[in-house]
């Protein structure tokens, strides 16, 4: 292979690699469950940008962080925290919830 | 006639569905449900949620051929199912191929089971439902069978199905129209066992289904398909065509396993060669069906 070809296969694997959007675009956003209950219940984000969502469970038990809409689930243990990233998301309201305790419901708005 | 009627039946129940749909749509925290499973025979959208790993026989079988006293012949997947990101989804896993056939013209008797093959399958949305309603995913499936899935007999046998799959909410968590586009080539080498070359055909296809949540954990509903036999890769000669319709079913029985099935029954088809004929049955069954059950874990 010569010294061009490595460049443009380099160049290619770069780009097939390289996220969409950079770190810098990224919003980021907190939650905590505590008593099995979202705190706080809905939060909002801006579209069109990646999220990076921390969600803390302060509860002893593990719980799964879910959501058909998102396209997402994480499960988080007691007293652990847990990162979701998710991609642009277009305007709307996107429900969560804890797989292992059904009546923990959130809704991320995005606008 | 049996066209327009099961035509007539799945319009005119869609606003009996959303009329009610709409009065009982009173439950903010209703499930949003993942599209894929719910239109039976037909695929929905959903590509599953990243990290989400699913393990699922799925059989997929065929009863009833012309002038025979006994044709069943299925086909299962032992499915492992994985979604790495939030655009797309992959599935393999191994075949089981089991048929019972009695005096069927131009199939042998037997009764077998056996190692049917492998498949594949890749997944990706193309349209996201965000503020349209309406979500489309490609999904694209290689398969390599040793067993044929219509005569059971041993062969080499490779297919690649290509499905658009979309749905539309038409009642948000409710009521939902779904919709496939299929495109089927196969190869099939000397399929007669007489000394000849590989043989080619395609099917195509598309259907229409509505699915209705009539419970929170429990989705009705029905579908319509329309398919089109060809001799040849790319829909070279018209060999004959079907429409099935039928009711479509699925329960999500804990939050980790659900269950679909589906029945499909030929109310219409054509044969190129014998035309005088009101179903084909040469190259389609008379009766389909789909079961699956599914652990998410």
């Amino acid at each position: 292979m010569t010294k061009r070809n490595r460049l443009i296969a380099g160049a290619l694997l770069a780009i097939a690699f390289t996220p969409l959007a950079t770190a810098a675009q990224e919003h980021s956003l907190s939650i905590s469950v505590k008593n099995h209950q979202f705190q706080p219940a809905q939060i909002s984000a801006p579209a069109n940008v990646p999220i990076v969502l921390t969600v803390k469970n302060l509860d002893p038990t593990p719980m799964e962080f879910e959501s058909v809409s998102l396209r997402v689930e994480k499960v988080i243990t007691g007293g652990g925290t847990g990162t979701v990233r998710l991609r642009p998301l277009s305007a709307g309201s996107y429900k969560f919830f804890d797989d292992f305790h059904q009546q923990t419901n959130g809704v991320l708005v995005v606008r | 006639m049996r066209i327009a009627r099961g035509l007539r039946a799945l319009v005119f129940a869609a606003p009996f569905f959303i009329g009610m749909a709409r009065a009982q749509d009173a439950d903010p925290y209703l499930r949003d449900i993942e599209t894929k499973y719910i239109f039976g025979i037909t695929e929905g959208s959903g590509i599953g949620l990243e990290g989400e790993k699913e393990f699922s026989p799925e059989m997929f079988a065929s009863f009833g051929k012309g002038g025979g006293s006994r044709y069943f012949g299925s086909e299962t997947k032992l499915e492992y199912e994985f979604t790495p990101n939030q655009y797309v989804q992959f599935e393999l896993g191994p075949l089981v191929s089991a048929h019972s056939i009695k005096d069927v013209a131009g199939l042998d008797n037997r009764n077998d089971v056996a190692f049917g093959g492998i498949f594949g399958e890749m997944r990706y949305q193309l349209l996201d439902r965000g503020p349209s309603p309406l979500a489309v995913t490609l999904s694209v499936e290689p398969v390599w069978r040793r067993i044929d899935e219509t005569s059971g007999v041993h062969v080499t046998n490779f297919e690649f199905e290509t499905k658009v799959n979309a749905d539309f909410e038409l009642v948000p968590n409710r009521l939902y129209i779904g919709s496939n586009l299929l495109y089927e080539p196969e190869m099939t080498k000397d399929p007669d066992h007489v000394g000849a070359g590989w043989a080619m055909e395609s099917t195509g296809g598309v259907s229409g289904a509505l699915s209705y949540r009539i419970l929170p954990q429990v989705f009705l509903g029905g579908e319509l398909w329309y398919l089109h036999h060809y001799d040849g890769a790319w829909f070279n000669n018209y060999t004959g065509s079907a429409t099935y319709l039928g009711p479509t079913l699925y329960v999500q029985i804990t939050p980790k396993i659900f269950m679909t099935a589906a029945w499909n029954t030929q109310i219409r088809g054509t044969e190129a060669d014998d035309p005088t004929q009101r179903l084909n049955l040469t190259e389609f069954s008379r009766q389909r069906a789909k079961f699956k059950v599914a652990v998410e874990f």
